[in-house]
């Protein structure tokens, strides 16, 4: 029997109520991690996993992902370091470069990311000592800086990653790394990237949690999954490079549709010309066999934590206990 | 107080169904404002220590969703369940 843990992800963009009640449930329903997205036009990532805390007894839960660019390193670690007080043990960082496109809404330039995310987590650790800290990065720099408590200690950091480079970066100097995918094309190709990283690192892959942090969407009958699931697509593909989209052989026109469609504003269209092989790329939907299937075949690539992100499901209630029922009992002792 | 003796009247082998219908009904509303926190807390710890299917927590879920979606809460409990005296007696509670 292959171990593997099951994360669930949830987009705070409704009342606080709404993603808790969620929490309890994927809780109860026997997952193992819960990461919440950071994104500055939904609820704020850390009310909603203080709430969580206060709710919830055993699983874990971190931002997924937060970055450095609109959150200062210096504010994250102090967000987690209180959070580690309210759920001892519990929490992880999720930090990653942060989406370009949401952050030039903001007026902010992403620039140089890699040093962004590497200064950043280094930041975090070095805080997380409880000591000043003086530290001068390509992006960040801090001098003297110390919290008026002492923190916990040390917090496991999963980095978000996508690129060669972030995902090298990720295995040597990450706890776990978030890849941002669903295909076995792309894990495997991820997996292969950050070993390269685990080595320099002169690291074990067994010190990293590789994480398929994928579009999910279940249900027992094949086509709602599949409708569920395009909306998400159709975002994926707007914000693939070319590259990705050739690496699985889609069409660019309907790429293109989708893209033009999402920037007018017609949903409708761009949903519309979200194809099957999209989907297939793209996300992990299905009925519970189906997903089962593919789930299998991730875990080939070497992947030790499965994340179920958006949109879980059709309906995410039924959706998280379906996958309780008849998708992690096959993948747990 | 007034939600338990609600559920008292509506029949056992019906709550199951109405408290999946109601979970639904509070988790897909659009109109979260109307959810008081205090309300929203108390129905987060009833799902914390226990469950929506017994007594207790149903009329907790009860309450919630007949403050957030009155008219669709007393619309199924009269047609669907044919409750008409249930769906009266949470109209009056709610007013």
């Amino acid at each position: 029997m292959i171990m593997v843990k099951f994360g669930v992800e949830f987009v705070p963009k409704e009342a606080y109520w709404k993603t808790v009640y969620y929490a309890i449930q994927s809780e109860k329903r026997g997952f193992d991690n819960l990461w919440i997205t950071d994104h500055y036009n939904n609820r704020n990532v850390y009310v909603t996993l203080a709430a969580t805390a206060m709710y919830t007894k055993k699983i874990v839960f971190g931002p997924g992902v937060t970055n450095p660019f609109l959150v200062n390193p210096i504010m994250t670690t102090q967000s987690l370091a209180t959070l580690d007080e309210l759920a001892p043990g519990r929490v992880v960082l999720g930090m990653g470069a942060g989406d370009k496109t949401t952050l030039a809404s903001t007026g902010i330039e992403a620039n140089k990311q890699l040093s962004a995310v590497v200064d950043a987590i280094t930041i975090f650790k070095k805080m997380l000592e409880g000591k000043s800290v003086n530290y001068e990065g390509n992006v960040f720099k801090v001098s003297g800086t110390k919290f008026n408590f002492k923190p916990r200690g040390q917090i496991p950091v999963y980095i978000g990653a996508q690129g060669p480079k972030m995902l090298a970066t990720a295995g040597k100097i990450g706890d776990g790394v978030l890849i941002n995918a669903s295909h076995p094309k792309d894990v495997d190709y991820a997996v292969s990237q950050i070993k390269k990283g685990v080595d320099e690192a002169g690291k074990n892959m067994s010190d990293v949690d590789v994480t398929a942090y994928t579009s999910f969407s279940v249900h027992k009958k094949l086509d709602k999954a599949m409708q569920a699931a395009s909306p998400v697509v159709a975002f994926i593909v707007a914000g693939s490079p070319d590259i990705i989209l050739e690496r699985h052989g889609l069409e660019m026109e309907k790429a293109n549709a989708i893209r033009a469609g999402l920037k007018k504003g017609d949903f409708g269209a761009a949903f519309g010309s979200v194809t099957p092989k999209m989907i297939e790329a793209f996300s992990i939907a299905g009925t519970p066999d189906i997903c089962n299937e593919k789930i299998a075949r991730l875990l080939k690539s070497g992947i030790t934590q499965f994340v179920v992100g958006s949109p879980i499901g059709p309906n995410v209630r039924n959706s998280i206990d379906l996958i309780s029922e008849q998708v992690i009992p096959n993948f747990k002792q | 107080m007034v939600y338990k003796k609600i559920v008292k009247m509506i029949p056992v082998e019906k709550r199951e169904t109405l408290s999946d219908k109601l979970l639904n009904y509070l988790l897909k509303t659009k109109k979260e404002a109307k959810m008081p926190s205090s309300m929203a807390n108390c129905f987060l710890t009833q799902w914390q220590t226990s469950t929506f299917d017994d007594e207790a927590g149903l009329a907790v879920l009860l309450e919630a969703t007949a403050t957030v979606e009155l008219e669709k809460t007393t619309e199924f409990v009269e047609k669907d369940l044919q409750l008409a005296d249930v769906a009266k007696a949470i109209k009056e509670a709610a007013a």
